[in-house]
């Protein structure tokens, strides 16, 4: 069939932030749906953002209501979100209670109130809450399957979008006739996992439309339900074309390593064990970035903004007025129960908002701590989808890893990500002349060539300071006890640097 | 919420005269109350609620003690509680206009139950829809100062 011909489905909004991209675009429009959920899982909230987000005085919606929470209640606490627009009742939403009809008559009664009170009504949205209550009396499977053919039918062909609600359980997917006759299936639940709560949304089938599958974390906050992408609202968005930019660290002796700095859109990783200088590090390659006219943002999540920005003052580098300029935002992402994907959204929400260019985490220690229990165990793999997605729009993500230290190998990070990463800068401590000191080196780089030294460096009052030369009277440097060679050193050469733009 | 009742009385005691003189102005207001917000919170909803009302009013209209909320929601025995009312006020030491106070407390407890669940802007928006032709500039100050 030719593309014209074919009929094009509207699509909706949902009302949900971040449920669109989700369903593919918006909702389809005339679709008969249900949303199931255990109680409490946000179903009731849900149909109201989309009825809010919908309903016109010309195209109303029906919120039908039947036995279960009372609409008085309902709206009581219905109000208390920000989408709830009290303009819009009772013109624009009609709640109307079926209790007595399902109580008192069959069926076949309450398909006819319903066909009344729509053909009346002439609605765009009709929603019925709780559905699952509405056909809980006893009843032949004939007279179910009936009641549920003709109510899909007459909805749609009545030309509204219906949205069915009910606390169903998962093994009942497979025999109830509602979920056949159903265009879209929304599943919302909320699991504890050890002492947090995790909510995830479904979208088992919908009609016609590309959903992103898979389960998408969702929250309830004042302003109702909201929804993360696990595709960070990225999808359909073309990739940024590969940079040749190169961004320094403003620490000439480094940047020189890099062969001139990271390059543009790479992932960044700077692994060491505590006190080494990772979170000096990642300042400094936002304060430069700044200094060259790129804004950037801090996600920190083991100290606070204000914190963060004072030890920066300590080495001289101002984050207090590229923040009041809008050039620098330091996201402290609340230590609870968070998931990628939101932590994702709160970061993306920021980079748009000032077009970042860096992005720095300090740390990903404290990033996995901040998760609920339950998203730690996909760490690796949210990092991942993370990582991607960030570099793909050119932001350069800077991460910093602890690592223990130890002296007997020499790992790179603890959660075996360094395939996520373009580049990986380790510090670590050595044991030289009674001393514990420190030294640096370019573990690896994607996109170029990059030093082999390694080199001792300070932490002052101007930040990380790399010392003379690399450290090439010891043997075993990586070892961190390292053994002095006694021998001049046979090249008598100078720091070796990298041949720029040559590429592993 | 007693001058949002006393309005509504006042303006269905007009509407009395021209439609149906023989129906109390209290029994208008009541029912149209409840034909909206039974279609709104159900039969059982609504008949919780004004029942609530009526307790409410009881303790401070005595003479309402005769008035009982049907199943359906529907008022019953207003239509002895007002003649007796006016016509045993004197012994009672009030006055006829003390009298007719009592359908006024009886809305206006019904009124601030809304108020108390729904809150202001749900309230007046709600007794808006059900007098359309009504003004309210007067009662909407009031609702929301009570809110």
């Amino acid at each position: 069939m030719n593309t014209e011909d074919r009929v094009k489905i509207n699509k909706l909004p949902t009302g949900v932030p971040g449920l669109d991209e989700i369903v593919g675009g918006g909702l389809p429009e005339f679709s008969f749906n249900i949303i199931a959920g255990a109680p409490g899982s946000g179903k009731t909230t849900l149909a109201h953002q989309f009825v809010f987000a919908n309903a016109t005085p010309e195209r109303p919606a029906l919120y039908f209501t039947v036995l279960g929470e009372s609409s008085i209640k309902m709206l009581r606490y219905q109000q208390q979100y920000t989408f709830f627009d009290p303009a819009k009742l009772p013109d624009s939403i009609r709640f109307i209670n079926l209790s007595q009809v399902v109580l008192e008559k069959d069926l076949g009664a309450v398909l006819e109130e319903i066909t009344r009170e729509v053909t009346k009504a002439n609605p765009a949205v009709v929603v019925v809450d709780s559905f699952r209550t509405m056909v809980r009396k006893p009843q032949s499977d004939l007279d179910l399957q009936s009641f549920i053919q003709g109510l899909a039918l007459f909805l749609a062909s009545w030309q509204a979008t219906t949205f069915l609600i009910g606390e169903y359980a998962e093994d009942e997917l497979r025999d109830n006739p509602i979920f056949t006759v159903a265009d879209g299936l929304f599943w919302l639940r909320q699991t504890p996992e050890r002492n947090s709560i995790v909510r995830k949304l479904q979208i088992i089938k919908l009609r016609g439309q590309d959903s992103v599958p898979g389960l998408h974390t969702f929250r309830i906050t004042d302003a109702g339900v909201q929804a993360f992408s696990r595709t960070f609202g990225l999808s359909g968005r073309v990739k940024d074309p590969p940079s040749h930019r190169r961004l320094c660290f403003g620490i000439p002796e480094l940047d020189k390593m890099l062969g001139g700095g990271v390059r543009e859109g790479d992932s960044v990783l700077v692994a060491g064990s505590s006190g080494t200088g990772k979170s000096v590090l990642a300042t400094q390659f936002i304060a430069e970035g700044i200094s060259q006219g790129e804004p950037g943002i801090v996600a920190v999540f083991e100290e606070r903004p204000q914190a963060y920005a004072e030890r920066a003052t300590t080495l001289g580098l101002d984050l207090e007025t590229p923040q009041k300029d809008g050039k620098l935002k330091i996201l402290y992402l609340r230590p609870l129960d968070l998931s990628v994907d939101e932590t994702m959204h709160s970061i993306l929400d920021a980079v748009q908002k000032i077009g970042a260019k860096r992005l720095v985490i300090d740390s990903l220690a404290g990033f996995e701590m901040a998760l609920s229990p339950g998203f730690r165990a996909d760490f690796r793999e949210s990092l991942y989808r993370m990582i991607f997605a960030l570099t793909g729009i050119g932001v350069t993500i800077l991460s910093t890893v602890e690592v223990d230290e130890s002296f007997i190998e020499f790992p790179f990070s603890t959660y075996s990500i360094s395939f996520l990463t373009d580049d990986i800068i380790r510090l670590r401590y050595v044991s030289i002349d009674g001393q514990l000191r420190k030294v640096m080196v370019v573990i690896k780089m994607r996109g170029g060539n990059h030093a082999k030294d390694i080199r001792e460096y300070e932490i002052t009052d101007k930040g990380v300071v790399i010392l003379g030369k690399r450290l090439s009277d010891y043997q075993g440097l990586i070892s961190g006890i390292p053994v002095h060679s006694n021998r001049p050193d046979p090249q008598e050469e100078s720091t070796q640097e990298p041949e720029i733009g040559s590429h592993e | 919420m007693r001058d949002l009742a006393r309005y509504l009385l006042a303006y269905e005691a007009v509407a009395c005269k021209t439609s149906d003189p023989v129906e109390s102005a209290t029994l208008r207001v009541y029912e149209k109350l409840r034909q909206s917000l039974g279609a709104f919170a159900g039969v059982f909803g609504f008949q919780a609620l004004a029942f609530r009302a009526l307790t409410q009013a009881k303790s401070e209209a005595p003479g309402l003690w005769a008035v009982q909320i049907a199943a359906d929601g529907s008022l019953q025995g207003l239509g002895e509680f007002e003649p007796q009312l006016v016509e045993f006020a004197p012994q009672l030491g009030s006055g006829k206009d003390q009298a007719s106070e009592g359908g006024v407390i009886l809305i206006a407890r019904l009124l601030g139950l809304l108020l108390v669940f729904l809150g202001g802007t749900l309230t007046l928006r709600l007794v808006q829809s059900v007098w359309p032709d009504a003004a309210f500039d007067d009662c909407n100050s009031e609702i929301r100062r009570k809110a």
